[in-house]
């Protein structure tokens, strides 16, 4: 019977052979997450805001709970309530990675990813504890930073730790709409513009620039919470300019982070 | 009785039979004399030359039931004859190698005998032989010769068969029969040598039971289930796979439809095939889940007699949903008197099972009704059914017959679902478990159908009539958390689960009819015939959300009320031009009309009202800016197509046929796609295959074989689509392929083999349609004989069958390839007297195999993030289960 069964295994794919294919290929890849290419190994990285400051980050680490790749571009995104993006996702990291975000190094993440074989025109980087996207209360460290901020010969020493809780729900615009600002929404930085062949033997790269943080930060509107030595503080809300403004560019779409689809080995 | 002059022309006839039988494919045998008394010249009448015909009803046995006189020779002698004739006994009608009643003509022909020799010595009949130890009669003394008495015993001449209509559609058109009365081997107008006057005309009296509509050619596969019918199957659906290119899958559990594929068609279950039991429909329009729909699970397998399998939209009969072609069930029992069986096997399974049929009623008389219960495979797999299906056939004078039929259902069964394979491979989950504990259904079917055909002289009209009444339920979650999305009108929530509940009711009334008109023309018969289909049904369907936590639906997705209409009317033409050329075709057109209701038109509103905000209701009551509106839609409109359809049959040379087949075919849309003011839409179907077929008896040995290449185009197919996890409008597909099938069928044996392989392919890209299988495989086998040695002075008796399946690697989306699935199944029995004994095991290797694989999204929250790329789940097939089974028959046949 075993040989019945191979000869009509061998008769199947001599068949299937020759009758072609449905298209495209799954697959599965190694996904990296670095910060930008010109950062030194171990050293702070510097740079300069559009407001001035000079920035010297010592400390950035991002926590990065999964990354999408869709083959569609969504036409209107802030009337969409819906957590996920309509059309087809294409590939997907559903494991979490704290992201040195001053290393240059790839970084992998803890589970390889899976894709289809297509072209990507989305991404999308989820922020949350990798546990229910839409629940509202998740306490995990989103962005912990700490560096300094020079202008005008004032250096000014901060540090923050952002989360994405019930500290930034957004109201709903009428009693009408209860749902018009779910958390998820919060969460999920989309929609990146991409331009990606998704293929197999070739792997995800995730690059996170620091600098889209700060882009417009107002430093010197920090709160200070200590005076020797002197520290200051973004807080974890929207309550003052710099940390809405920093939470704003965690969660920029275009300027923050890029993804590219090369080969590593 | 004149055994060696009745021997001769006895064999003389059965030969006859058999050749008229292998000349109309082996179809129908007639019976032959076995015992016969010879009538007897009647007493205080002149003697006289007398012809008197009888027609002489049997049962499945050969027995006679009923005599009448056809045409009289004289009172006296029709009470001669016809007390003769009731004590004569015959072997019963075939067909199909299965007993059916018929009803036979008898000429009986009285010799004046001639005056008695002067020696005084008895006269021998006339073509007697001379010596006395071989006087006629041999049962019955000659009467004593008087002086001035002239008669003897009467010259009876073996009963003539009746002209059969062909009563099974053959792989090619039966050839002309003899026309009634003409010896075998002889021509007609010759006369035979025993008799002193040639026998009277014959009166065309046909064989009870009803002729089946002429072949399309070489997909048109009439399978006489027979001594296959000893494989074992699970239900009557799984007998499908008895005719070439059928596979079928089980995703939703025991008491759900199968989903059949066809000649690389995904029927899903019962879109794209027309089913009919009986003649009547088993697809459900309007049933939510898939229009089309069809459950065969009412039919209580060992009450079919025969399928009707026409692969491709060939026959002007067949209607809406005949895409990739027809299964049509005929029922009727075989096994006569009362049987009763019990199975008991694995996961707990029991069946109990009574059938019925008198003996001396027509095999399509009969009554039965069965109940099963088993915890099933696996997680979530358990069910419960009941069967009962009766019908009851009658006579309508010399030709005419009626049923009335009557059928029940109803079962509760558990479903395990799908499973994702990356799950599997981690563990996660074993192979035959579930993520839902809440799939499952409920299913009901309640029929009943009567209908009457009758031959008013050159016509023959019929007429059906029909109620079914079904009722669904069946809740399923192929997606898990992945649906539920977010809407600015709802409080915020999350993924609340995306088990499906739908509940579907529908009643279905309506009838059928046609006429047949047959006539010489060119020296051949023709046929010309004209139908009717005229169907109406009233469906209600909603379709809800179930919460995970709570299991409480929290949205409703759809609620229609449905009224749909279906009237066709059609032409088929069956013209012979010479004895091996024949045309069959004509046109079908049927109107479809749609009235539904939307009960649930609106499930979201842009800038709601803020004094009145919907929340979470389902079926919103206002439009933008807040606007009331109410929450239904009402949509009409109805759609109109004509299909020709035609075939040319040549031959058959020597048992050949070559066949050719074209035909349109369409299938409605679902109600929920109907557009008002715009006309109904449907998916056209050109089909057309090119087959040659051989048919022949070698002695007890039938064979059958068959090649065919065939093509298929749909201009707007139905394709599962991975995102939405359901079957959705594409694009324009073309399937080509071949079939090679064989089928033997011997004195203790019959095997069934068959071979599909098939190419689906878009025709814009080129490339593969998903899902198909490309290469079926189905190999059926049965023997049975008596055994070598005897108890109490009987044999027992034994059976063994098998069946085989292969299914190639199926295309799966992105380039991927499903697993093969090779399955045995055998079962073997030992019967004494009216007692049997059996074991059958299904999946005889206990293969772990996937019954079906599909790519789509699911979350089953088996990882941090949401799985959101279409990955691969599928669903388990059975693993090997064994069934003990003990029957009892009594009041059949003598064992």
């Amino acid at each position: 019977m075993k040989r019945l069964a191979l000869f009509f295994a061998l008769v199947s794919a001599a068949v299937a052979g020759c009758v072609g294919t449905t298209g495209g290929e799954l697959t599965s890849f190694d996904a990296y997450a670095a910060g930008p290419a010109d950062a030194r190994p171990g050293e702070p990285y510097t740079f300069e805001t559009s407001r001035g400051y000079t920035v010297v980050l010592s400390r950035a680490t991002l926590h990065v709970g999964a990354v999408y790749l869709n083959r569609s571009r969504p036409s209107s995104v802030s009337a969409d309530t819906s957590c996920q993006l309509a059309g087809i996702y294409v590939a997907e990291v559903t494991s979490g990675l704290d992201v040195d975000v001053l290393s240059p190094a790839l970084q992998p993440f803890p589970e390889p990813g899976f894709a289809t074989t297509e072209h990507a025109r989305t991404a999308e980087v989820w922020l949350f504890g990798n546990g229910d996207i839409n629940e509202v209360n998740d306490d995990t460290a989103i962005l912990d930073i700490a560096g300094t901020a020079t202008k005008d010969g004032q250096t000014i020493p901060f540090e923050g730790r952002v989360t994405i809780s019930d500290n930034r729900v957004v109201p709903p615009p009428s009693p009408a709409a209860p749902g018009a600002h779910p958390i998820c929404k919060q969460r999920i930085v989309t929609p990146i513009p991409v331009d990606l062949d998704v293929e197999a033997g070739k792997d995800l790269i995730l690059r996170v620039d620091p600098r889209g943080f700060f882009r417009n930060v107002d430093f010197g509107a920090l709160a200070q919470i200590a005076d020797d030595p002197p520290l200051y503080r973004f807080e974890d809300d929207s309550s003052d300019q710099p940390s809405t403004t920093l939470y704003s560019g965690l969660r920029a779409s275009v300027g923050t982070y890029t993804l590219t689809w090369e080969a590593t080995q | 009785m004149q055994k060696p002059r009745f021997a001769a022309l006895a064999l003389s006839c059965a030969l006859a039979a058999t050749s008229a039988s292998a000349s109309a494919q082996g179809t129908v045998v007639m019976p032959r004399v076995v015992t016969q008394v010879t009538p007897k010249q009647p007493r205080h009448v002149t003697p006289r030359d007398a012809d008197v015909v009888l027609a002489v009803a049997l049962d499945v046995t050969g027995a006679v039931i009923e005599v009448s006189v056809i045409q009289s020779g004289g009172a006296d002698f029709d009470v001669a004859a016809m007390d003769a004739v009731r004590q004569w006994t015959f072997t019963p009608a075939l067909r199909d190698g299965q007993p059916f009643a018929a009803k036979i003509r008898v000429p009986v022909h009285f010799v004046a005998a001639p005056p008695p020799p002067p020696d005084g010595s008895v006269p021998s009949p006339p073509g007697a032989p001379a010596s006395p130890s071989a006087s006629a009669a041999p049962t019955t003394a000659p009467p004593p010769v008087t002086p001035g008495a002239q008669g003897v015993a009467a010259a009876p001449v073996a009963p003539t068969p009746a002209v059969p209509r062909p009563s099974a559609t053959p792989a090619a058109p039966a050839l002309d029969t003899p026309p009634a009365g003409t010896p075998p081997g002889k021509s007609p107008g010759e006369t035979p040598a025993a008799a002193a006057k040639p026998p009277p005309a014959p009166i065309d009296v046909s064989a009870a039971g009803r002729r089946p509509p002429p072949t399309r050619g070489a997909s048109d596969f009439h399978v006489d289930i027979g001594a296959l019918g000893l494989v074992p199957v699970q239900n009557a659906a799984k007998m499908l796979q008895l005719a070439p290119s059928i596979f079928l899958s089980n995703d939703g559990g025991e008491g759900h439809a199968e989903r059949v594929y066809l000649r690389g068609f995904d029927a899903r279950e019962g879109q794209d095939i027309e089913f009919t039991v009986g003649g009547v429909p088993v697809n459900e329009s309007g049933n939510l889940h898939g229009a089309g729909f069809a459950n065969l699970h009412f039919v209580i397998p060992e009450l079919v007699l025969s399928l009707r399998v026409v692969e491709g939209p060939f026959d002007p009969r067949q209607g809406n949903y005949a895409v990739a072609g027809s299964a049509d069930y005929e029922l009727g029992l075989a096994k006569r008197g009362v049987t009763l069986k019990y199975t008991y096997g694995t996961f707990n399974t029991h069946r109990a099972l009574a059938l019925w049929g008198p003996a001396s009623e027509s095999v399509h008389t009969f009554g039965g009704a069965q109940l099963q219960t088993s915890d099933g495979y696996g997680q979530n797999r358990g069910s419960k059914s009941g069967a009962a299906m009766g019908q009851y056939e009658g006579r309508l004078g010399e030709t005419g017959s009626y049923r009335l039929l009557a059928t029940a259902f109803a079962s509760d069964y558990k479903s395990a679902g799908l499973l994702r394979a990356a799950d599997l491979a981690a563990g996660q989950k074993g192979f035959y478990d579930t993520y839902d504990f809440g799939q499952g259904g409920s299913s009901s079917r309640f029929s009943v159908a009567a209908d009457i055909e009758s031959r008013l002289g050159d016509t023959t009209v019929y007429q059906q009539v029909f109620v079914v009444q079904t009722g669904m339920r069946l809740r399923e979650n192929f997606t898990g958390f992945l649906l539920d999305t977010q809407t600015a009108i709802q409080e915020p929530h999350g993924q609340r689960g995306d088990l499906l509940d739908l509940s579907v009711n529908s009643t279905t009334f309506g009838a059928r009819g046609h006429a047949t008109l047959r006539g010489e023309i060119l020296e051949q018969k023709q046929e010309l015939e004209v139908g009717y289909y005229a169907r109406g049904d009233r469906a209600f369907a909603e379709r809800s959300r179930v919460g995970a936590a709570t299991d409480a639906p929290y949205k409703t997705d759809a609620r229609y009320d449905s009224t749909l209409g279906d009237i066709g009317l059609y032409a088929d033409a069956n013209l012979r031009f010479t004895r091996w050329l024949s045309v069959r075709g004509g046109v079908r057109a049927d109107l479809l009309t749609y009235d539904v209701l939307d009960q649930c038109a609106v499930q979201d509103v842009s800038r709601p009202s803020e004094s009145h905000p919907p929340g979470d209701a389902s079926c919103l009551d206002q439009q933008r800016f807040g606007v009331h509106r109410e929450p239904y839609q009402r949509t009409t409109t109805t759609g109109l197509r004509a299909m020709p359809r035609g075939s040319i049959i040549l031959g058959p040379f020597r048992g050949v046929t070559f066949s050719l087949s074209a035909g349109t075919g369409v299938r409605s849309v679902d109600p929920k796609f109907v557009t008002q003011d715009a006309s109904a839409q449907f998916a056209s179907v050109d089909a057309y295959e090119g087959g040659v077929a051989f048919t022949h008896d070698f002695g007890p040995l039938k064979l059958v074989a068959r090649s065919i290449l065939f093509g298929t185009h749909v201009d707007r197919d139905l394709i599962f689509s991975e995102t939405e996890g359901r079957n959705v409008i594409g694009g324009g597909t073309t399937r080509v392929g071949w079939i090679g099938q064989a089928r033997a069928d011997g004195e203790f044996f019959d095997t069934n083999a068959a071979i599909t392989l098939t190419r689906s392919a878009y025709d814009d890209t080129g490339l593969l349609v998903p899902y198909v299988p490309d290469v079926v495989l189905r190999w059926d086998g049965a023997l049975h004989h008596e055994l070598p040695f005897e108890l109490a002075g009987r044999k027992p008796r034994g059976t063994a069958a098998f069946g085989l399946s292969y299914i190639g690697k199926r295309a799966l989306p992105y380039g991927q390839r499903s697993d093969t699935i090779f399955t045995f199944d055998a079962g073997v029995t030992v019967g004494y007297r009216n007692f049997d004994l059996g074991v059958s095991a299904s999946n005889l290797f206990d293969t772990a195999y996937r019954q079906s694989e599909y790519n789509f999204a699911s979350v089953w929250k088996s990882q941090g993030a949401p799985t959101l790329v279409p990955a691969r789940n599928f669903a388990a097939g059975a693993p090997r289960e064994v069934m003990f089974t003990l029957s009892a028959n009594f009041g059949g046949e003598p064992q």
